[in-house]
This record gives structure tokens, sequence and C-alpha cells, in this order.
């Protein structure tokens, strides 16, 4: 039994800061609390209604919209830009080695300090890489617009994790057995088809883990967008986490924070139970 | 000739990743007149090292610092010890309903702050923990991960070792930390970097949990150091890349010092 008190002050914790917040938040999203006053009233579906039928609706499009596009391009970024990387990078040597412990850095650096530096470096007027774009005869691209806002958001995202991609990608290409490949050549294969027909099949369960650890990761994406762009201009990089923050903190609707919270986390779930379903049936784990 | 062309791309792509550190370094060396030259300079013309003097002057950069280091020192113990007792639960104690609290734990990986950010914001407010170290640190006292990741590695101790440690007669806290930490030194090593590192730079929740200076954290208080040159960021963009600098400098020198053990940790979450 004194093993049982081992596990017991995580599991409380786990109660308290896991599984009672998600609780309570129903139970606001029933409510129309707001955060200055201190009484409140059940309103039953009403802050539902408001997300689905209401002037809630458009918002909740648009920040979906947004947040599976940064999310599509993060996952893009990881996996294709990893494998290219992972191929690059895939030599021994102390040089090698080095250059992939630099590339592989950034993930470790706070996202708001980075943020900074990567706003400068694409500032409109002073910025260097416009300033390089010009020299070369292109025009300069003005990051503070609409359309180009979430632009300067990936491009920090793809300096973050493009290391990471690579080095979960290598780690991976270390374990595959290399009488596979000795036997392809023996049969003629050349380094292309090596790679098309013998690492990328074996690295289909890598692919698969940064599919999923990336999809959550950049649904939850909130930083750099805060740092970068404050979900502007015009809601244009307005990602669903940063609206939840906006609708709890700047306007105080903590009832309707609660039940967008809950729509985010029903994504969320939903996408796990279907992952976990897809991975029983679909992968081959090598031994 | 392919090696030579591998070489070069490598260098060339691992430059590119270099850039925005190097100039982050050289633009907080800048004087205000320098960066608002129409050609950028890619060296300082003059060094201005007085812009990390000048910084502090803008935003309590000391406090931020000691308050991240507090709630680091604080978040790190307590996942390490909490997390050391319940993966001893986990993976060598024997009760009912074990495998059932494990999947407990196990759930809560799949629930991000970002979900419960809202509920856990009310709970410390009715706590008045708004802007205390309470506040910063215990939402963040247990992590599921090193819980995971501690019971993996504990798992595969012998049980001959506990057996031996019972019958000499030692405690659990003994066979803990006495036994299975020493035992278990690189994972509790990688474990304790990560922690530190994502405490370091830890922005969402310490944003929710600080609403003034006092107890803000370095990562947040850059960019909170950005907005308090509200409308003159861009001629004091050598100062605000000044405080960039000095929030990532100790990141840099872990990194550099202790990657090995950060790259174990990972290729263990890799072939998972």
């Amino acid at each position: 039994m004194k093993d049982f008190l081992c596990v017991l002050p995580a599991v409380i914790f786990f109660a308290l800061f896991v599984y009672y917040p998600i609780l309570k938040l129903f139970q606001i999203s029933f409510t129309n609390w707001n955060l200055i006053s201190d009484t409140y009233k059940y309103v039953g579906l009403k802050n539902f209604k408001w997300l689905f039928q209401g002037s809630g609706f458009a918002s909740l499009i648009n920040s979906l919209t947004i947040t599976f596009r940064y999310t599509f391009w993060e996952i893009v970024i990881t996996i294709a830009g990893g494998l290219l990387l992972a191929a690059l990078f895939n030599r021994e040597s102390k040089v090698f080695s080095a250059l992939r412990s630099i590339v592989f850095m950034p993930r470790y650096i706070a996202i708001s300090a980075s943020a900074i530096v990567f706003m400068w470096i694409l500032n409109d007027q002073y910025g260097i890489l416009n300033y390089v774009l010009g020299v070369i005869g292109l025009k300069p691209i003005m990051f503070n617009t609409e359309e180009n806002a979430l632009t300067a958001v990936l491009i920090l995202t793809c300096w973050r994790v493009i290391g990471y991609g690579m080095m979960i990608y290598l780690s991976a290409m270390k374990g595959i057995s290399p009488e596979y490949y000795e036997a392809a050549k023996l049969d003629g294969a050349n380094s292309f088809q090596r790679f098309r027909f013998i690492t990328l099949p074996l690295l289909s369960p890598t692919t698969l883990f940064l599919f999923v650890t990336t999809f959550i990761a950049s649904m939850k994406v909130f930083q750099s967008i805060d740092v970068m762009t404050s979900g502007g201009p015009y809601g244009a990089t307005e990602v669903i986490v940063y609206w939840i923050y906006e609708l709890a903190f700047v306007d105080f609707r903590v009832d309707r924070a609660a039940a967008v919270t809950l729509v985010f986390f029903v994504i969320l779930m939903g996408f796990t139970a279907a992952t976990m379903k897809f991975t029983e049936r679909n992968i081959y784990y090598e031994s | 000739m392919l090696t030579f062309f591998q070489y070069l791309f490598a260098i060339v792509f691992t430059l590119i990743i270099v850039f925005p550190f190097y100039w982050m370094i050289i633009t907080s060396l800048k004087t205000s007149e320098e960066l608002l030259r129409p050609v950028p300079t890619l060296w300082p013309l003059k060094f201005q090292w007085n812009n990390y003097v000048d910084v502090f002057k803008m935003a309590p950069l000391g406090q931020y610092i000691l308050n991240t280091i507090i709630m680091t020192i604080g978040v790190m113990t307590l996942q390490i010890i909490i997390g050391s007792f319940a993966a001893y639960g986990f993976s060598k104690g024997k009760f009912p309903g074990r495998d059932i609290l494990f999947i407990v734990v196990l759930g809560a990986l799949m629930v991000p702050i970002q979900v419960t950010f809202v509920p856990i914001y009310v709970m410390i407010a009715k706590l008045k923990w708004i802007n205390t170290f309470a506040g910063l640190i215990v939402p963040n006292a247990v992590s599921a991960y090193t819980i995971f990741m501690l019971r993996q590695t504990f798992k595969s101790v012998d049980d001959a070792f506990i057996e031996a440690a019972q019958l000499e007669g030692l405690g659990r806290i003994d066979i803990i930390f006495r036994i299975l930490i020493p035992l278990c030194k690189p994972t509790m090593l990688t474990v304790t970097i990560i922690t530190f590192i994502d405490s370091w730079n830890a922005y969402f929740w310490p944003k929710i949990a600080t609403t003034t200076p006092l107890r803000r954290t370095i990562a947040l208080g850059v960019y909170e150091l950005k907005r308090s040159y509200a409308g003159l960021e861009t001629m004091n963009q050598n100062q605000i890349m000044a405080g960039a600098v000095i929030t990532i400098v100790p990141i840099i020198i872990l990194f550099i010092l202790l990657q090995k053990y950060i790259l174990t940790g990972f290729s263990k979450v890799a072939s998972k």
C-alpha cells in the first residue's frame, strides 16, 4: 500500500490540474461568466449558439482555417525539410556532427527572443532580407500585410523545426540495418533507388511519429503569433489558442473562451483517436 | 566531387541557420544611427557595448532573470522528486489499480496547458497566486512526460537490486535516491536538462499567471521589453537585441556543454 502513496502526489496533481479543469470548462461554458464580475448565471447552450450560429461562427471558421494552414506548413517543413536535410547531413565526420548540432539548436532557443530577431531581419524598411532582395533586383516583401503575416511566422517556424525533423530522421536512419543496402547494391540499385525503396519505407513509422507530434504541437501555436503579429493584421494570424486567449483575457468573456476551448479539445482528441486507429492498421514496424 | 557538394551545401545551410544568431549579436552592438542606414552593415562600425547597460534601465531584466532562475529551480526540483516517486510506484510498486492510474497519468500527456489554462487561471486567481512564485511553479510541478521517461528507465533496472536492498532493510526513499536514480543517471540528466530548458523558455503560462513585471520571466520579459519602446522600437533595436542575447546565452552555453544528453533523450523519444 505504501507503493500507492508514491504515486499519490502525482495522481492528485493530475486530478487537480488536468481532469478537474476539463470538467470546469464544461461548467463555465454553460454560464454567462465575465471575468470582471463575481457572479454568473447558467445560460444553457447560449455560448455554443453564439459559436455555431451567431457572430462567433465567422471567427471560429477564420481561426480554424488559419490554424490548419499553419499546421499544414509546419508539418510539410518538418517532414519534407527534415528528410531532405537528413539525406544531406548523413555523413560520419567531426565537421558534420558539429554542423548537425548547430542546425538542431534553434529548437531550444526561446521563441520570443528568436521572433524578435526575425522581425528585424524581415523589417520592411530596414530589414536585411529586403535589402538583399533589392540588390538582386527583386521587389521588397512587406510582411506586415494580411497576405504575408503568416508567412513571416512560418519563416521563423522553419528555422526552429527543420533541424528537429532532420535529427529525428537521422536517428531513425541509423537504426536501418546496412545489410539491406548491401543486398540492394548487389542487385544493382543506385543510390536514389536505395533511398526510395529501402530508406523511405523503413522510415514510415518515423514519418507518422513526426506527423502526429507536429500536428499537436502546431495546433497549439501561440508564442510566435503573440510576439510577431498579435493575431493581426485584421485577424489574419488569429490562430485558435490566440483567439481563446483574447476572448478570456482581453474581452474577459471566459464563458465564450471555455466553449471555444472545448471545440479545440475535441479536435485534438479526435485527431489522437484517429491516428491510434490508423497506426494499429497500417504501419509496419520492423521487428 | 559528390563529397565536395555535400560539404558545400551543408555548410551553406548551416550558415543560413546561424545567421539570425549572428544578426542578433551584431545588431545588439550597433549604434542607433547605424541601425537606420539604408545599407545594413555586416559588422558594427563602432561597438556600442553600452546597449547592454542601457537595456537594464528600460526593463527590470535582472528581476526577470532572478524570477526565471527561482521558477526553474522550483519546477525542476518538484518535477524530479514527485516524478521519481511516481515512476517508482508505476514501475516497481505493487498495488491494486496501478495500471489504471498509470493510464490516468498518460492521459494527461494529451491535454496541453493551452486547453486547461482558463480554468487553471481561475483557480490560481482564487488562491491569490497571480504574480507569485507559487502561481508560476505549482501548475508545472508534475510532468507526465517526466514520469513516463523515468518509469521506462526504472523498469529496465533488475528487480534483484531492489530485492537485495529490501533485504538490507532499505526503505523506498533510499531505494529511489540511492539505487534507482544513480543507476539511471543518463536519463535523469536528460530529463533534468530538458526540464531546465523548457522552464527557462517558458512563455505561455507565465504570460497568464503574471500581470506586472514583479514575477515576469525572461522569455516573456524580452517581448515586454520590446513593447516598452512603443513607437521607438526601430531606433532601439540594438537594446532590444541586447535583451534577446541575454535571454538566449544561458541556453546556448548549456546546449553546447550538454548536447550529448539532450541528443540521447531525444533518440529515445524518436525510437519509441
